[in-house]
Parts: C-alpha cells; sequence; structure tokens
C-alpha cells in the first residue's frame, strides 16, 4: 500500500514540475512566443501616459516658446488624444469617461485654441492652467487625486527643438 | 488507496491551476487598471449644471431613500457628486436626487438610463440650476 502512494506521490511531483519545465521554455511571465498576436488594449492609465500627459507637456513647451504652429498641432493631438481614450474606455470604474472629458478639459481647450490663433501668450498660459487644473479635478473625482500634473518647468523632450524656426 | 486517489487527485488541480494562472497572464490587456469596486448596490452619480450646460461646483446635493434616509453631499471641483449603493436589495427607483445652492434653483433632474447591466455602473441622474 506504502508503494503504491510512494508511486502516486513521485508521479504527481513529476507531473507537476514537468509541466513547470514545459511552461518555462514555451511561456514566461510576459507570455508565450509561438501565440497569436493578442489585439493591443489599453487601459485608462496607460491611455493617459501616451496620449495625453506627453502632449500636455508638449503643448506647454511650444506654447511657452510661442511656437503657435507647433502648439496648434500639439493642442490639436491632445484633442485627438482625449478622444481616443473616451473611445477605447468609455467608461472607467463604472464612470463616464466622455462626460468627465467633457467637463473637465472642453473649455480651457477652447480657450488655448483662442489664444493660440490669436498669438496671445498671456491668454494661452492662463487657458493651460485651466487645463492642468481640468486634469487634476478629474483625477480628483476618479478618486486618483495623488496623480498630481503641473505645467511643465522643463522639456522631457531632448530630442525636440520647441523654439519656433525664423 | 482513497489517500492515494486524493493526492492524485490533488496533483492534478495543481497542474491544473498552473495552467490556468498562466493562461490568465497571458491575457490581452495592457496597464490593467486596479479595480477596488465593490457590489453593494449600485451607487449614484452625477453632474449639477446650470441651464448654459456649465457644471456647478460646491452644490449641495442630496440623495435620499424614499421616507427613510438622506445622504448629503456636494459636487466637486468637476461638479460631478458621489454616493455610495443603499445595498443590493434598494431599488433604484426609490431613490430620489435634489441640487441646491445658494442664488440658484432647480430647474429639472434628470435620470440617464444606461442599457448596460454592469452592477459596477453607477445611477446616473443630471440635475440642472437655474440663477434666481
Amino acid at each position: 500500500m506504502s508503494k503504491i502512494v510512494s508511486s502516486l506521490i513521485a508521479f504527481a511531483a513529476f507531473i507537476t514540475v514537468a509541466a513547470w519545465s514545459g511552461r518555462s521554455v514555451a511561456q514566461t511571465q510576459f507570455g508565450d512566443a509561438d501565440a497569436q498576436p493578442a489585439p493591443f488594449n489599453p487601459q485608462m492609465a496607460a491611455l493617459m501616459s501616451m496620449l495625453i500627459q506627453p502632449r500636455h507637456a508638449k503643448l506647454a513647451l511650444a506654447g511657452h516658446a510661442e511656437n503657435w504652429p507647433l502648439a496648434s498641432y500639439a493642442l490639436k493631438e491632445l484633442r485627438q488624444g482625449f478622444v481616443v481614450a473616451a473611445r477605447a474606455v468609455p467608461r472607467w470604474k463604472g464612470l463616464p469617461v466622455p462626460d468627465l472629458f467633457d467637463a473637465a478639459v472642453d473649455q480651457p481647450l477652447k480657450l488655448i485654441e483662442a489664444a493660440v490663433k490669436l498669438q496671445y501668450k498671456r491668454q494661452f498660459d492662463e487657458a493651460f492652467g485651466r487645463l492642468t487644473e481640468g486634469c487634476n479635478a478629474c483625477h480628483a473625482t476618479t478618486d486618483h487625486a495623488f496623480v498630481v500634473i503641473k505645467v511643465p518647468s522643463a522639456s522631457a523632450f531632448p530630442n525636440q527643438d520647441f523654439e519656433t524656426k525664423r | 488507496m482513497k489517500f492515494a486517489m486524493r493526492l492524485t487527485a490533488t496533483a492534478a488541480a495543481m497542474v491544473l491551476a498552473c495552467g490556468l494562472s498562466a493562461a490568465w497572464a497571458g491575457g490581452a490587456g495592457f496597464g490593467d487598471d486596479d479595480d477596488d469596486s465593490d457590489e453593494a448596490g449600485p451607487s449614484y452619480f452625477g453632474f449639477v449644471r446650470d441651464s448654459s450646460g456649465a457644471t456647478v461646483p460646491n452644490a449641495k446635493v442630496t440623495v435620499s431613500l424614499k421616507n427613510r434616509i438622506s445622504i448629503v453631499t456636494r459636487t466637486d471641483a468637476l461638479g460631478t457628486y458621489k454616493v455610495p449603493g443603499f445595498g443590493r436589495e434598494t431599488d433604484p427607483k426609490d431613490i430620489e436626487v435634489s441640487c441646491d445652492k445658494e442664488g440658484y434653483k432647480q430647474l429639472r433632474v434628470v435620470r440617464r438610463s444606461s442599457p448596460s447591466t454592469d452592477p459596477k455602473i453607477p445611477v446616473e441622474t443630471e440635475c440642472t440650476l437655474q440663477r434666481i
């Protein structure tokens, strides 16, 4: 009887080890190299890091340099980033993302657009401050007040020149 | 013998569990956000706006369960309010929302109907104020 039990324990251990060793060859913690490519499905945190935060910074840097063509482009990109994020994640933790974005950034984005068209830096700075406040208000509404956005004090893009080329 | 069978079953379960967790880890999501929502009935959420459609921060919002209890809160900087669920057994139809702010009167309260039955989606009610 004890031999049978020992054999079964050994067999079970072998199966377990074999399964694990097989997994380590075919699949790592990052996935399986032989798997079919999965649809790319970034969630809100990744979308914010990819589409919103860098564009917010680039818009600020362009406006600070009074590079209005670049600011206009960065503004369009930022607005499109919000559209893409809201379409990809229309509800986050149950909350209506398009409505939150609208409440947080619609008015400041319109003010920035006007400032860029007028090439009026003071209005740009004020509107950009309101945009940043909107970001933080939205983070607070979604229980992420610890993610604090600010007007950038330096460029995070050493490979891009934000100054106007005359 | 029964003990031996149980051991084999346990081993098989371990192998299966390892396989399933590996499959789970290989999901298609990227940067999945944390989800700490509870399921104590739907929560209540909404905007308070003025008659022009602009959101109204710091408005008083009262969410009441008919003839029983009321929760009073205020809208945040974005003009939204959130109130946790009253429990699974509470019918959202029995919940009334009203809003108030000095210098305003309540114009209308509109409940937004969602096609989803996901319990994580709050009951949304928009309250509109008009300047007096």
